[in-house]
């Protein structure tokens, strides 16, 4: 038995580079060939709308510390200077990958009848008539063209925005070059449809429209040049909290002797005039590493709304089935009376939602219920879950929500809905200071004929019904008296009360979940140890704390199998001396988006089942409300092993982390084609089926004792 | 269907509490939700005397809170008791008044005893887990933030109750001034706690055996009673296990210790505390085993409602604990047992025939009662000044299980048995009574008086009376043989009292025996 300690930074991975590897496993399956056409569109539209974020809080906030003079080294090792370094070269790579991967794309578009007319230049006479009437019709007035000179400043480019920058000189040839820029406009649909005689589709970019009218914008100028550009900025103030808190109060006071949202990233066309770009890059004191040379159009998020386009539904995904109703829930069941009957685990997207949308609906509707408690982080616009809960107070339940204003890019959202409830008589919890409330909790209070009966659904996603057909989510509905008391407890802690005299069933982040991980590791390393087996099954999305990491290490070099099935982050390293092939990471990224946290542990043959709203990141484990609950009923310990199985046994959509750091796609010979994600659906629908074979058979079926 | 909603609000020196109760004939008392608000109004009623503004908002907003809950429980009943903090403040009424207004929320205040007692009760109502405990000698010790109380049994009835100034608020308050590292707290905390405890052993403890220790307090039970690996409770815990955690508590810093114990770090503190006090009691007394059932004001306040509301009753007689303890200041007075016992039998022989006459119920004949046993007290001082040093003691002696104003009945009836009655309207002693409890003082006096006076001689010979009400005579016959010349003669002038309460007149009848 290895002695062996793992706290040397070589011992993990930079978490910033890990994410780059992720981005590029959700572009091989841009690049699978195996993928339809369209899906391929999505997920280089997604590689694109991921690197953005990524570059507004990650990237920003390297820049901030640098600019801070921070210099502690992360869980590898690195200052953020030399993150930065590291970055600026994967992410150029990554870039070309991107439109190496577009260039292929849009020749095989072509071939199956959608034709982009990807520089003006190329557009036929009756096409270039249609795109000036256009611009005359809808372009033309939206419109602000500005100029430069010295009694007009450079103008602010807005964060994200795609510009045309152009250097024009007077009309009567006097005069320097000068700076014009005019911002393409977000409110008109980026691709714009060419009618066409034949059966083809063809489309042009709004920005290839405006520049070849550039003209018209400055009457007074000739136009010498004209190329789109984008710039991100470091504009949002709240830096990703993963670093210690006093050094987010020190980046605050740094940043306010700082001028606002310094330019982090610049975008701009191949071939574009030096002398332009000098201008911009001045201006906007960019440094010659942040810009980024792009052969092809500029953020490819309007791939997305490509994928939109009518008429290709055949180079389309349509094999994974839409979310199947569970039987146990029938249309019109009391939902209280099904769960009564039995705990009930339910499986997003391969499963539907709408059990748990009917759950807050039926609740809001019953004359019995007294209260309904609420965590809400992101919800979908128009949601279902909202109007019931506005139901449930206008029918004077006590209802208590606490809507997450922190959630990041949803704010403005979430105050909507917010003030929303408010005005509804809800009572409403505005998130808590300091700390995110990531937790998906709901609690329903019941007066029944023997006393009062709570209802608890508890999950690993959000109460979203639209995410919830792309998120791959589990879900848990109980009435269990010990959940229900640790769920009562949660919301009196929410509400700012204190902490209960302990704990049931639940784990709770901040303060007691991450010891509550490590003891669970450490059991099974005191289980190795003592020569008994040990076996960990863990599913999270990122991977990313330094002690559960260590943890793991230490159980491994113990003896403990590890299998991990971790979408994005992974800064745990395999094949370390001592551990070997004990730990093993494998990445499965697919049609759906990996998103349940599922946990697995031996127990010395009591084996132990838990799922939660954390992933092992410092954030979830340090700075946010989490829950993890234990699905602790046979036949759902049952389904959660199989979901896990299956994930384990996937051969098309995973990925596996090998020891020099990069991943590799699981190697095939001898395993077939198994992909989990279909199989789950599979499932879904073989259920969904039997029921209804069931539902309309004519035979009777007697019901037998069972349990 | 009978399950009613009962919450119980316990407005403690340092904390606001809230406990809901499902209360069913059937499935007893289910809690089915806690809620603590940590409000320190203790140090500010301690030590300036008043709540401030903010701390009254605070507590009003609370409060309100608490009224919103309530209400989404479809809450049918409540009581509010405010403890020492609300106690001790001098503007008390005001306040009391204030948070009615403010938040429709009536709060009771609990002097010292009436609180022990809740407590206790809520012990008592853990059922058949209690009664074994009893079994054996056993002390009850109830930590609070201003005093401790330590209980005794004997057999299976409490039989005293002491009040030591030793509460964890106070001491730590204490320590604070002695400026003492927090290292040094244990060996400070052992010296004060052993001076008063070998006074306690010497005058009440004596040669009683404790094996157990019954611990009612906020600290050493959220510790005991840690929920484990799938909410198992513990509840018990050896004195090597008290002993393992006063070494932890000892050797690591407070923070560490939070860490350890998983509690919050702003605990530990008084944790500390409680568990060298726990251990120097411990010690002192010989026990073996401590048993902390979890309980908390709240429980108590509840089981006193379902209790009245005849909804559940306790195995445990708790009128047997007021009389053992009554017996026992008797006792440690030198006061006669026989005379008493004489004396207690032609009380309540006249209090149970005379009934329709005085419309009292049965917790008055339990005063007086105590009374008849407690009737001599006073002459271990003074046989002079019989009358007010009984009157002393009885107050100054905590009863559990009585209230207050019912220890002022019994001190009363006790003194004006050998002193003149204060009439209300002269403004006499007692004037500060309520009349209704005046007049129940007036009325136990009275069968006193009478009662005293057929055993004027102390030899008692009127071991066997019989009682009857005709018209407005209360014929005593008495089956006696000896002479009664001497009760008779003055029976007069303490017939005069009976005679001015009830409109009725003792006859004193001999019936010689055969």
């Amino acid at each position: 038995m290895s002695q062996l300690k793992y706290d040397d930074p070589s011992d993990y991975s930079n978490r910033e580079l890990s994410w780059i590897l992720f981005n590029k496993r959700v572009l091989s399956e841009a690049k699978d060939k195996n993928n339809p056409l369209f899906e391929r569109l999505k997920f280089l539209s997604i590689t694109s709308s991921n690197l953005d974020e990524f570059f507004m809080v990650r990237v920003a906030s390297l820049k901030d510390m640098v600019n801070a003079g921070y210099t502690k080294t992360d869980i590898a090792g690195m200052t953020p200077a030399e993150q930065l370094v590291a970055l600026n070269k994967v992410t150029h790579e990554l870039v070309e990958e991107q439109y190496g991967v577009y260039k292929s794309l849009v020749s095989k578009l072509l071939s199956n009848g959608l034709r982009i007319i990807e520089k003006h230049e190329k557009l036929t006479e009756k096409e270039a008539a249609y795109v000036d009437k256009y611009y005359e019709e809808n372009v033309y007035p939206v419109l602000t063209p500005m100029a430069v000179d010295s009694s007009r400043p450079f103008p602010l480019i807005r964060n994200k925005t795609l510009n045309i920058g152009a250097l024009v000189k007077k009309k009567n040839g006097e005069g320097d070059l000068e700076f014009a820029t005019v911002q393409v406009p977000g409110v008109l649909s980026r691709i714009v449809e060419i009618p066409s005689d034949n059966k083809k589709k063809t489309v042009i970019l709004l920005e290839e429209i405006i520049e070849r009218n550039i003209q018209k914008l400055f009457l007074n100028y000739d136009i010498v040049c004209a190329y789109p550009f984008r710039i991100m900025r470091n504009a949002d103030l709240s830096i990703e909290e993963d670093e210690a808190e006093d050094l987010l109060k020190e980046i605050e006071k740094q940043l306010k002797r700082r001028q606002w949202g310094q330019a982090i990233r610049l975008e701009v066309e191949e071939g574009i005039d030096e002398r332009l770009l000098n201008i911009i890059e001045e201006e906007l004191h960019i440094a010659q590493e942040d810009i980024y040379r792009i052969d092809g159009p500029l953020d490819l998020t309007f791939l997305m709304k490509m994928y939109g386009l009518n008429g290709f539904d055949h180079l389309k995904e349509s094999a994974y089935a839409k979310p199947q109703p569970i039987p146990a829930f029938l249309p019109e069941c009391d939902i209280f009376e099904v769960i009564k009957d039995s705990d009930r685990l339910l499986f997003h997207p391969y499963e539907t939602f709408s059990p748990v949308v009917e759950f807050v609906r039926q609740a809001a509707r019953d004359k019995d219920v007294l209260a309904i408690k609420q965590t809400l982080y992101r919800v979908s616009g128009n949601s279902p879950i909202i109007a019931a809960l506005a139901q449930a107070a206008e029918n004077g339940k006590q209802v208590s929500v606490l809507v997450e204003l922190k959630a990041r890019f949803d704010e403005e959202n979430n105050i909507v809905w917010a003030k929303m409830l408010e005005k509804a008589g809800c009572h409403v919890i505005y998130g808590l200071v300091g700390l995110k409330t990531h937790s998906k909790i709901t609690l329903v209070v019941r007066r029944e004929e023997d006393g009062i009966r709570r209802y608890v659904h508890l999950g690993t996603g959000n109460y979203n019904d639209a995410t919830a057909k792309l998120y791959t989510d589990i879900g848990l509905l109980t009435c269990a008296p010990s959940i229900g008391e640790d769920a009562t407890a949660v919301f009196n802690m929410l509400s700012g009360y204190s902490e209960p005299l302990g704990w049931n069933k639940l784990s709770i982040a901040p303060l007691w979940l991450k010891d509550r991980f490590l003891f669970l590791i450490g059991r099974e390393k005191e289980n190795a140890l003592a020569g008994r087996r040990g076996h960990i099954i863990a599913k999270v999305n990122s991977l990313c704390d330094r002690d559960v990491i260590e943890a793991l290490y230490e159980a491994g070099a113990a003896g403990v199998k590890i299998e991990l099935i971790i979408r994005g982050i992974c800064c745990l390293k395999t094949g370390l001396p001592g551990i070997g092939n004990n730990i093993t990471v494998r990445s499965i990224v697919g049609n759906f988006l990996e998103h349940s946290r599922i946990f697995y542990f031996e127990n010395d043959g009591k084996p132990e089942y838990y799922c939660a709203s954390a992933d092992w990141m410092p954030r979830n484990l340090e700075r946010r409300v989490e829950i993890m609950f234990p699905v602790d009923k046979p036949k759902l310990q049952k389904k959660l092993r199989a979901i896990l199985d299956m994930q384990l046994k996937d051969t098309v959509k995973a990925h596996i982390l090998k020891a020099d750091g990069t991943y590799e796609k699981v190697d095939k010979r001898g395993k077939g084609f198994y992909n989990s994600q279909l199989e789950f659906c599979h499932m879904a629908q073989e259920a969904a089926r039997k029921h209804e074979h069931f539902v309309n058979s004519r035979v009777f079926i007697p019901e037998t004792h069972h349990e | 269907m009978a399950v009613k909603t009962f919450a119980a609000i316990d407005v403690g020196s340092y904390e606001l509490a809230m406990k809901i109760f499902e209360v069913s004939r059937v499935r007893g008392m289910n809690e089915i939700d806690h809620i603590r608000h940590s409000i320190d109004m203790g140090t500010e009623t301690y030590g300036t005397g008043k709540l401030s503004y903010e701390r009254v908002d605070e507590l009003c907003r609370v409060l309100r809170e608490f009224s919103a809950i309530m209400k989404s429980y479809q809450v049918k009943d409540y009581k509010a008791y405010g403890t020492s903090a609300i106690r001790e403040s001098q503007n008390r009424s005001i306040l009391l008044d204030q948070i009615e207004q403010r938040t429709g929320i009536v709060i009771d205040v609990l002097n010292n005893s009436e609180q022990r007692f809740l407590d206790y009760k809520s012990i008592a109502f853990q059922g058949e887990g209690f009664q074994k405990i009893i079994e054996n000698g056993t002390a009850i010790l109830d930590i609070g933030g201003g005093s401790i109380q330590i209980s005794l049994f004997d057999n299976d009835t409490l039989v005293s109750t002491q009040n030591m100034k030793l509460g964890v608020l106070r001491l730590q308050e204490r320590l604070n001034h002695v400026d003492a590292s927090i290292s040094h707290y244990d060996t400070l905390i052992e010296e004060i706690m052993e001076s008063q405890m070998n006074v306690y052993k010497k005058l009440y403890l004596k040669d009683r055996e404790i094996k157990n220790i019954i611990v009612v307090d906020d600290y050493i039970s959220a510790l005991v009673n840690k929920k484990g690996d799938g909410g198992a409770i513990k509840r018990f815990a050896g004195k090597d296990t008290v002993e393992h955690f006063v070494e932890i508590c000892r050797t690591k810093s407070l923070s560490e210790l939070a860490r350890t114990l998983d509690m919050p770090e702003d605990r530990m503190s008084l944790l500390y505390i409680s568990m060298i006090m726990l251990h120097t009691i411990m010690n002192s007394m010989g026990a073996e085993l401590i048993w902390a059932p979890g309980v908390t004001l709240c429980d108590g306040i509840a089981y006193e409602y379902a209790e009245k509301n005849h909804i559940i009753t306790s195995s445990h007689d708790f009128e047997k604990d007021i009389i053992a303890c009554a017996q026992n200041i008797s006792k440690r007075y030198r006061g006669s047992r026989k005379r008493s016992e004489t004396l207690e039998k032609i009380a309540l022989t006249i209090f149970d025939s005379m009934k329709r006459v005085h419309g009292l119920g049965k917790r008055e004949r339990l005063l007086l009662q105590i009374s008849t046993i407690l009737h001599d007290c006073g002459k271990y001082i003074s046989l002079a000044n019989l009358g007010e040093c009984s009157y002393n003691i009885i107050m100054a002696t905590e009863i559990i299980g009585l209230s207050h104003l019912e220890r002022e009945i019994v001190a009363n009836v006790v003194k004006y048995n050998h002193l003149d009655f204060d009439y209300y309207e002269t403004g006499g002693d007692l004037s500060f009574l309520d009349e209704e409890t005046y007049l129940k003082v007036a009325k136990l006096t009275a069968l006193l008086r009478i009662a005293n006076g057929l055993d004027r001689s102390h030899k008692q010979k009127f071991k066997n009376v019989k009682i009857s009400l005709k018209e407005e005579k209360l014929i005593i016959t008495v089956d006696t043989d000896k002479d009664i010349t001497l009760e008779k003669g003055l029976f007069g002038a303490r017939a005069d009292f009976f005679k001015e309460v009830y409109n009725i007149s003792p006859v004193i009848r001999q019936k010689r025996m055969q």
